[in-house]
């Protein structure tokens, strides 16, 4: 997963983990190095959606 | 965007993901016949749905990356590489082909299969062919593939977009866009983008083109 970046400026991204099993990170953030914006790992699927097409709590 | 309009392939294949992905359980021949034999450290498949596209390409690279629009294929995804063994290879990334989250030069081999024809513009998916030239390492190869104009059940010379029905078990209908493609109209698209085109045909109702990036 070291190839993943920020889709908006394809800065590189610093990972922030919140759950982990075994070497799987379930949840976490990860937040560009550049422009700040944050992507958050859910059920171990980072969501690197550009902001404004993420679906707000789908749920 | 209306999240509820056949337009969204978000919420589209969300609805849709699970009963989908069982009618999807096999690799494409055409895929199968452009991967032989080819290898890569990092490959990507750009609108893996359930992966089974992501499998064949975890035989041929160290690392796997699949990235889809709907969260519920990529859930499919990932629970189809544990299954089948490949998940250590293979991972999986919410993301917009349009907007790639993936590294410049970052792979030597990737699919890009029935998928492009549900990027709602063209504007959208010349910029999708675009981000698959940037990933693209010089001299890695891509297949690219869209729903033609060719297939059987259309009449129509001239691409169009039009949606078609998938019909869940229980008869309820869900519309998916498509952009069918004329083959004249996807080298086009193609030959506008940054990839440079080394064979296109058709196959099955399919456009396909084996694409490159050159040096520099």
């Amino acid at each position: 997963m070291d190839v993943v970046c920020c889709p908006l400026d394809k800065a590189d991204l610093d990972l922030d983990v919140d759950e982990r099993d075994d070497e799987e990170i379930l949840a976490g953030t990860l937040t560009c190095t550049e422009c700040g914006e944050t992507y958050p790992i859910e059920d171990g699927i980072p969501n690197l959606l550009p902001p404004d097409m993420r679906e707000e709590a789908a749920a | 965007m209306d999240p509820h309009s056949a337009v969204d392939p978000q919420s589209t294949y969300d609805r849709i993901a699970v009963h989908f992905s069982k009618t999807r359980e096999y690799a494409w021949p055409e895929v199968e016949s452009f991967l032989d034999g080819r290898t890569a450290t990092r490959a990507l498949d750009l609108g893996c749905g359930n992966g089974r596209h992501a499998e064949l390409l975890a035989d041929r690279a160290d690392a796997v990356v699949g990235v889809d629009l709907s969260r519920e294929l990529l859930r499919e995804a990932v629970t189809r590489a544990r299954k089948r063994g490949y998940d250590q290879t293979a991972s999986f990334v919410h993301g917009d082909a349009a907007t790639l989250p993936l590294a410049t030069d970052a792979v030597g081999l990737a699919v890009y299969v029935a998928a492009l024809h549900h990027l709602p513009s063209r504007e959208a998916r010349v910029r999708s062919l675009d981000e698959l030239a940037r990933v693209l390492a010089p001299g890695g190869t891509a297949l690219v593939s869209a729903w033609s104009t060719a297939h059987d059940r259309f009449d129509r010379e001239a691409g169009f977009d039009t949606t078609v029905d998938w019909t869940l078990p229980g008869g309820e209908t869900v519309p998916r866009y498509y952009h069918i493609y004329s083959p004249e109209e996807f080298e086009t698209d193609l030959a506008e983008s940054a990839l440079e085109t080394v064979e296109a045909g058709v196959s099955s109702g399919n456009c396909y083109a084996a694409v490159t990036v050159l040096d520099g």
